[in-house]
């Protein structure tokens, strides 16, 4: 849709053309005759050609002459000689479009469409393709050119990396033969082709590219490459399984019904439909999670089918989360007891990545449950307060070890020279102190480095990475607000890199019956991450940051009580994620922005209208239609949570009116802003 | 000018973009304030000018020989739209009737009359006659025509291509959606395996390329990030990684490259700009909106049909009860910078006389116009987290006269006129 930039008009060039143009027309009015007439003799074939010397862009003339060479062809009992003196022209033409102008898409699709035909000569082509990349060495339609005819033609991929090398070797500025220089090796290390080996390959990659950055620390071509070597240094492809609820070997503790009994030092799990959220969190989206790829092997009755959900948007069948929820009170009685679960995931193919990787290593994790028979009614109706009754976390206690999640992706790679490249770089870009781009690839490179180190030095990087985020929003204040998201991200990697790290924020809350409480508050975070570490957080307290939606949040399965209060927080629809939450009971997002403005981004993003007629009419929706056209937002949202505690004072939409909207869609709510309800 | 040192062409290029550019920074910034002034403001008569003169320019019968008159009908009128004016009775009748012409007998619309038709073509045409509104533009459109002229572009593989036999790239899959979704024609046929070929072509930079296997570039990465928004599949993408390119292309001079390491072209205004607005709004607006009960005020079926008629603005019964209480809360701080970006367009791509221009010493045309002026409006709005938030004067270089109507990011149209035709389409049966 990139238009060729026009000529602008001068008025003796308008003179001029205004005879050509009428020679012109009626060229053109002839032409359209014979197409509309299917006219193919020499005559009206030679017309085409005319117009189209003079106007690559006629697309019309080029499906014309498609149509003239089927006719051609088909009248020709395949004689080698004519199909090739037929396709010799379509290619003659083609070529002087294209010095017409070679950026006519319509110019270089007919050339392909002739190549397709089977009619081509390697030579030819690439000695066409020199001459046009060397008069623009970036023109996309060329390099889209070469991959197709070094496909069609079967051309090695090695080859064709000897080209890059030529290329970056005489212009390393050239961004395009970096590009397509990792799109062959990425061919090359997939296949494993000889002497590819990731390991031989990306440290020689490292060197080339340095070279590049070096010359000139400015020149983005390098840095862009650097990046994807970065990304194959530390990637692995297929999706893995970074971490699940419960953990290999942990044992969690299951009450019957919807009691929250106290057991003392236990952390307890209670649910009111005596299932309990299995948790498969992997490092990249997936889809096809189900009762066949994932099976369950345990004396808990009744999950022969399980059906898991994913946890994202609600036409979106890949997610990094899946979940299903197991049943552990059926009618038999089987309290007191302890059950064994084994899960084996990828038990047969069909997990596959949204780039439709294959997840192949099957896994296997075994934990226990065991169902307690005491059912000790406790006013479970209390209000839950963020203040009194935690005990902080004993950092020796086994249970924490067992709580949080080991880096299992990591295990699986090769990583001695991965490590050893990434070393290698994070020496040399320390030696690049001021640039901004030194800065920001000097943390990615940590980033990478504390992903696959031991959990003892990581602090160490994480602590240098927080300070050169913190440098470059000083530096680049243009893009501070993407620093700082990298800011909280870092932070929250390394609040969760290990156990002594993570001991410091959690808590248990004894008038919970002890639910495990990680606080996080004041840490002024403006994005979540690292959540995969922290699915066992029952309550988590995120008051005083700057956080702008619950995204990531879905993740946390076993969550009851959040607190996001004192936030950015501006509209119910940015906590939206938390609707996958079927435990939380209790939300405070007070002190936030929400109905300063109300959202309505429709004059941003229209939706589907595949969506249109999914708006569903529910009872409260027809009881008050006004009062849910005015705070959809929160409709939406609050009508798919079960509160029983709801704290929004501190803002805007809060209100009479409001509250009595909020008593309508949450009928089962006690507390609202503190207060009890009457019942 | 001093000798340059072993430099390799695109350095050479680069530096001599940058040495015209802030040779012009650095007069701008040396002259006195009056001057600066009257530079900064977009000269709207002269615009206008420009524009009408070249809408005339294509005569009565607009018989040019290009391929792409109805891209220069939406290039122009948009244009217009976004200075917030409209053209007279007869040059509107004069376009409805010329697009009229280029409307083929089995639906879309052909460069030209008798041309075959082609999907850039149809978004144009569509785009042009939703900017021009009312009955007449919008029911000259077979929209049953168009159905099945989108289904025989679509391919097996899940793709679209430009024209039969034609191409199958990126901008063909965003130029039948974005075609389908405004005139309420999608469906799930339309879409079938259309996300998995545009995840195919996000690269390991970010951004996403025209085919798989080619490098990230900014119209395709707008193409095909609206496309994913259009069919609800946004998600799918590697969002972070998108931002990440997209924040990276702007350069020195803080107007936009195209791609890696390529000059700064005042085009990419709009294609990198709006991305990150649009990337921006769907992480604050959030997923409801991509489920489409935004549209709970908005007809939606035949049942509501007859309440639809009195809904002409889908936005009339909004609550705006809301005040100033606190400007910030309502404003978010753009991934670009702006006002430079904004300092760019009008001091190196705007050209004193009327129309924009690639960059200094590159004469202008109504495509750099068109897409100079649209990238100026997505910038002066780029603070603004939703559509009831006017622009701020600090968001605005140079006077609140430079203020230029909102364009609804996904389709690139003025937003009023993309309500009406919405509301339009969705009463139609």
């Amino acid at each position: 849709m990139h238009g060729r930039p026009r000529k602008a008009y001068k008025p003796e060039e308008e003179a001029a053309s205004a005879a050509k143009a009428a020679k012109l027309r009626a060229l053109q009015s002839q032409f359209m005759a014979n197409h509309h007439n299917k006219i193919y003799t020499k005559e009206a074939v030679d017309l085409s050609t005319k117009l189209l010397e003079i106007n690559p862009e006629a697309y019309t003339a080029w499906n014309y002459r498609k149509l003239a060479v089927e006719d051609k062809l088909s009248r020709i009992e395949s004689d080698p000689d004519l199909v090739k003196t037929i396709l010799d022209e379509e290619l003659r033409v083609v070529e002087s479009a294209l010095k017409q102008n070679f950026k006519s898409y319509g110019a270089w699709h007919h050339r392909k469409w002739v190549l397709s035909k089977g009619h081509s000569s390697v030579g030819n082509e690439l000695r066409l393709l020199d001459q046009f990349q060397k008069l623009d060495t970036r023109n996309f339609h060329a390099w889209n050119y070469r991959r197709f005819v070094v496909e069609l033609t079967k051309r090695s991929e090695q080859d064709e990396l000897e080209y890059t090398d030529d290329m970056i070797g005489s212009d390393f500025s050239n961004y395009s033969a970096w590009h397509n220089r990792s799109v062959l090796l990425s061919s090359l290390l997939t296949r494993k082709a000889d002497g590819f080996l990731p390991n031989k390959k990306i440290p020689d990659e490292y060197k080339l590219v340095q070279n590049a950055i070096f010359t000139d620390e400015d020149d983005q071509s390098g840095w862009f490459y650097h990046l994807w070597l970065l990304d194959q240094t530390v990637n692995v492809e297929t999706p893995l399984l970074t971490s699940s609820w419960p953990l290999h070997g942990s044992r969690i503790n299951l009450s019957a019904g919807c009691s929250n009994g106290s057991f003392s030092k236990l952390t307890t799990f209670g649910s009111e439909s005596g299932s309990f959220p299995l948790v498969l969190y992997f490092d990249q989206a997936v889809c096809g999670v189900s009762s066949s790829t994932v099976t369950i092997d345990s004396e808990l009755k009744g999950n022969e089918d399980l059906v898991w959900e994913p946890v994202s948007k609600k036409n979106s069948q890949v997610s990094c989360v899946w979940v299903a929820r197991l049943k552990y009170i059926s009618s038999e009685p089987c309290f007191g007891k302890e059950y064994k679960v084994k899960v084996r995931v990828g038990n047969s193919p069909g997990i596959v990545s949204s780039r439709g990787c294959n997840f192949s290593a099957s896994y296997e994790f075994v934990f226990t449950a065991h169902v307690h028979d005491t059912v000790e009614e406790s006013s479970q109706d209390g209000i839950v307060s963020w203040k009194d009754g935690f005990d902080i976390w004993d950092a020796e206690s086994k249970d924490l070890n067992a709580l949080a999640t080991l880096d299992r992706s990591n295990a699986q790679m090769d990583s001695k020279w991965r490590q050893e490249a990434i070393a290698e770089e994070i020496d040399l870009f320390r030696e690049l102190p001021d640039s901004k781009i030194g800065k920001l690839t000097l943390a990615r490179l940590l980033m990478a480095k504390a992903m696959i180190s031991d959990d003892a030095v990581k602090g160490v990087h994480y602590n240098e990475i927080l300070e050169l985020c913190k440098d470059l929003m000083a530096l680049d204040s243009s893009h501070y607000q993407y620093y700082k998201d990298e800011h909280s991200v870092a932070l929250l990697r390394k609040v969760t890199s290990s156990t002594e790290d993570l001991s410091g924020h959690l808590f248990r809350c004894r008038n919970m019956n002890n639910s495990v409480c990680l606080r996080l508050n004041n840490l002024s975070l403006s994005r979540i991450a690292s959540v995969e570490k922290l699915l066992f957080v029952q309550m988590l307290d995120l008051s005083h940051n700057e956080l702008h939606s619950t995204e990531g949040l879905e993740a946390m399965q076993l969550l009851s009580c959040l607190n996001l209060s004192h936030n950015r927080i501006r509209s119910f629809s940015a906590l939206d994620s938390l609707r996958h939450l079927k435990q939380l009971r209790v939300l405070d997002v007070s002190h936030n922005h929400i109905g300063e403005h109300s959202v309505d981004t429709t004059r941003y993003l229209c939706s589907s209208p595949l969506s249109n007629s999914e708006w569903p009419q529910d009872e409260v929706g027809s009881q008050m239609p006004s009062l849910v056209t005015k705070y959809w937002d929160a409709y939406f949202v609050l009508r798919d949570l079960n509160l029983k505690q709801l704290d929004i004072t501190g803002n805007v939409i809060a209100g009479d009116e409001f509250s009595s909207f909020v008593l309508q869609v949450v009928p089962k709510l006690v507390w609202l802003d503190g207060k009890k309800l009457e019942i | 000018m001093e000798e340059i040192p072993s430099m390799t062409v695109s350095q050479r290029d680069q530096f001599l973009v940058l040495n015209d550019v802030f040779r012009i920074y650095s007069d701008f910034d040396a002259s006195d304030i009056a001057t600066q002034i009257f530079t900064v403001e977009i000269q709207r008569d002269k615009q206008l000018d420009y524009l009408m003169n070249g809408l005339r320019h294509l005569g009565p019968s607009f018989s040019s020989l290009d391929a792409n008159l109805p891209w220069i009908c939406y290039w122009i009128l948009h244009s217009i739209a976004l200075l917030g004016e409209s053209v007279d009775d007869e040059l509107e009748n004069n376009t409805i009737d010329f697009l009229g012409r280029c409307q083929g007998s089995d639906g879309g619309y052909g460069g030209g009359p008798g041309q075959l038709a082609h999907l850039a073509t149809s978004y144009a045409a569509v785009n042009t006659l939703v900017t021009l509104g009312g009955d007449k533009a919008l029911s000259s459109i077979n929209r049953e025509k168009m159905s099945s002229f989108l289904r025989r572009m679509k391919d097996p593989d899940g793709g679209f291509r430009v024209h039969d036999m034609g191409e199958m790239d990126v901008r063909a899959c965003y130029l039948a959606i974005s075609i389908a979704s405004i005139l309420n024609i999608l469906d799930d046929e339309l879409t079938r395996g259309l996300g998995d070929y545009i995840l195919s072509c996000q690269t390991y930079e970010g951004g996403i390329g025209g085919e798989p296997g080619s490098e990230a570039h900014a119209g395709n990465t707008y193409c095909g990030l609206a496309t994913m928004a259009l069919i609800t599949e946004v998600d799918r993408l590697n969002l972070d990684s998108l931002m990440n390119w997209i924040v990276h292309q702007q350069g020195v001079e803080r107007g936009f490259q195209g791609r890696t390491n390529k000059l700064v072209d005042g085009c990419y205004t709009f294609w990198q700009a709006a991305p990150c607005v649009l990337l921006q709004r769907l992480y604050s607006a959030h997923d409801l909106v991509l489920q489409g009960s935004l549209h709970m005020s908005q007809p939606r079926d035949e049942d509501h049909e007859e309440h639809a008629h009195d809904e002409d603005d889908p936005e009339s019964d909004d609550d705006d009860s809301d005040e100033d209480s606190n400007e910030d809360c309502r404003r978010v701080q753009p991934v670009f910078d702006s006002l430079n970006l904004q300092r760019y367009v009008i001091l190196c791509s705007m050209v004193p006389e009327g129309g924009f221009r690639d960059k200094p010493g590159k004469p202008r045309d109504f495509y750099h116009t068109c897409y100079c002026l649209s990238g100026l409006s997505v910038a002066q709005h780029a603070w603004s987290k939703d559509k009831d938030t006017p622009p701020l004067n600090s968001d605005i270089l140079g006077s609140y006269a430079n203020h230029l109507e909102q364009v609804q990011l996904l389709h690139n149209v003025v937003m009023d006129r993309y309500n009406k035709a919405i509301a339009f389409f969705h009463r139609a049966v």
